[in-house]
């Protein structure tokens, strides 16, 4: 019988660090056939580990476009990403996966799309960045609207000029330093009528309590709920919709059903978001 | 089947290397252990304290192990295991932890390896017959039922088989007088019934009502229900380093714990007892009958009894349909 709980084995095959706490680790599945059967969409997620240290789920925050590898942003938290800190290009690592039901391809490539990051939340959202930024053609507009405390906690700075060819960037910062020349403030003051246009799809990944204001934003900016969609984290173990541990009560998982969900899809749900 | 022929066929199982497990009293508890010998042996009709899910679903079990990186395979013997007078209800929380665990490995061989023989509670009196007709026992998964008739005294049993191998064992054991019934999958075909259905919306209707008020003041997160309740069936999965390798393993985890729905940056999502108790009850009453058609509560009574709260099962549900 097939073990879901295997690990495939993989290799980590280069570090950069993103920022003041952040590592990007690109990601290579060491076996040929599977590496080619692996594929993942927009919005899907993997369950990561490395023996002693256990197991952890990550976004993907590389296009699915690239093949050979894929990369994850990691935030040092637990004892499983503080590993992962000291671990050296070369490590195998395991990955189970990928998980999640994805994102509608079809409303991410005929529509405008408003993606809406807070903290670490701009990793998964940079799957649909870098893809924009490979197929330009797979996409129409595309506006980023990225907050975080300060300017050092911004995740690939170096990347925003690159992006900006072909994608809007707005980024906002809680408290500037001197060099800082964006915007101020929380991220939903960036949202306006005229910056957004009402018939866009919004993809919202951060803090829940950003999803609060900025629903209520973009609903107020004629946004349907359809059209708004929020990425749910929770504690996970199976990945499999099993374990329980992210069963949101009334009937969803986040490892299953989500981890991006519609608006329409949760708003009755108590304590979703 | 007389109960001498039932201790010879305790007896045969032990010669042909099965482990027979039952449960009988133990100081004053009603406990689940192995049986060694046939002789003396008597069903036990009361309702042993813990399920017997821990058969299938161990508190602690290897998943696998490492060894200077590598994936080495884990042994697990396949001992032939019989689980002896099974009740009603604890066949129906196997029958859903089967589900549950439908693509699961780990509990998949376990069942493999498992003959299941059920029992009917003793009835009181000859006309208070409870019988376990085909369309009681076809949605069960057992190998051997044994049906308890009582007449002037004498107990006896009526067989029924649920499986290939439970009519193989009664065969070669020598005993043909049994009927056979046809398992026909763990949902009746006209799935949920109306008080389970509605049950579903009165739950969530609930939710934030006085009933949880209450139950937040009075429930201590002890979790003592969720290990004895025969269809709880949470997990978490962890490394551990011993000597010169790793173990990955899975273990019982408990909605009730704080740290269930912890994530990093200690944010917790079922924040208070409310919540949780919540989520308990959401489990077996709205999320298992949406995802299985199945009753997630098989009514056992477990979690009432060992309660230290004093917090009652069937009162609370009872309140909710009445209040909503």
């Amino acid at each position: 019988m097939k073990n879901p709980y295997n690990p495939i084995g993989a290799k980590i095959v280069k570090i950069e660090k993103i920022s003041s706490i952040n590592k990007l680790f690109t990601i290579k599945i060491k076996d040929e056939k599977t590496r080619n059967a692996f594929k993942f969409r927009h919005g899907q997620f993997f369950i990561l580990s490395v023996p002693g240290f256990g197991e952890a789920p990550f976004g993907f925050c590389s296009s699915p476009a690239i093949k050979e590898t894929f990369q994850v942003s990691v935030d040092k938290r637990g004892s499983l990403t503080s590993k992962l800190f000291e671990l050296k290009v070369g490590t195998d690592v395991g990955i189970r996966g990928p998980y999640g039901n994805g994102f509608n391809r079809k409303k991410i490539k005929s529509r405008d799309l408003v993606l809406v990051a807070g903290g670490c939340g701009l990793s998964p959202l940079r799957t649909i960045i870098q893809d924009a930024n490979l197929n330009p053609k797979n996409f129409q507009n595309i506006q980023v609207f990225y907050g975080c405390r300060n300017s050092k906690l911004l995740a690939f700075k170096s990347d925003y000029k690159k992006w900006s060819k072909n994608i809007e960037m707005n980024l906002t910062v809680d408290t500037p330093d001197k060099a800082w020349k964006n915007s101020v403030g929380v991220v939903t003051n960036l949202l306006t009528s005229e910056t957004i246009k009402s018939d866009s799809v919004a993809i919202l990944v951060g803090p829940p309590v950003m999803y609060k204001f900025v629903i209520q934003k973009l609903v107020e900016l004629g946004l349907s709920n359809e059209d708004i969609y929020i990425s749910l984290e929770r504690r996970m173990h199976c990945g499999i919709g099993v374990c329980q541990h992210c069963a949101l009560v009334g009937g969803k998982y986040i490892c299953t059903d989500g981890p991006l969900f519609s608006y329409a899809e949760i708003k009755d749900t108590p304590e979703g978001i | 089947m007389t109960d001498k022929q039932l201790q010879d066929l305790v007896s045969y199982l032990i010669k042909n290397k099965y482990r027979v497990h039952s449960h009988k009293e133990i100081d004053g508890e009603i406990l689940i252990d192995e049986i060694y010998e046939g002789k003396n042996f008597e069903l036990c009709p009361q309702r042993p304290l813990y399920s017997f899910k821990k058969f299938l679903l161990p508190p602690c079990q290897t998943m696998m192990k490492f060894k200077n990186n590598k994936t080495i395979g884990v042994k697990n013997p396949d001992t032939k295991t019989i689980l002896l007078g099974i009740h009603f209800y604890d066949l129906k929380a196997l029958t859903l932890l089967s589900q549950v665990f439908e693509k699961d490995p780990y509990f998949q061989k376990k069942l493999r390896n498992m003959m299941l023989i059920g029992q009917s509670p003793i009835p009181a009196k000859d006309e208070d017959y409870q019988k376990f007709e085909e369309d009681i026992l076809e949605h069960l998964k057992f190998d051997i039922f044994l049906e308890t008739k009582s007449n002037n005294n004498q107990k006896s049993f009526r067989i029924f088989t649920g499986s290939e191998d439970g009519q193989r064992l009664l065969d070669n054991f020598g005993y043909k007088d049994y009927e056979h019934i046809e398992y026909a999958g763990p949902v009746p075909e006209e799935g949920l019934n109306i008080t389970q259905k509605s049950l579903i919306e009165k739950i969530f209707k609930s939710k934030g009502s006085k009933i949880w008020k209450e139950l937040n003041k009075k429930c201590i997160d002890c979790g003592k229900c969720s290990i004895v309740c025969p269809t709880c069936f949470c997990f978490k999965i962890s490394d551990e380093i011993k000597k010169d390798k790793i173990v990955r393993k899975r273990e019982w985890d408990s909605c009730f714990y704080e740290e269930f729905s912890e994530v990093s940056g200690e944010h917790k999502f079922l924040d208070s007892t409310e919540d949780r108790i919540y989520n308990w009850y959401d489990h077996k009453f709205v999320r298992i009958p949406k995802e299985y058609s199945m009753p997630g509560c098989v009514n056992c009574g477990r979690c009432t009894e060992v309660c230290p709260a004093g917090i009652d099962i069937r009162k609370n549900i009872k309140r909710i349909i009445e209040e909503n």
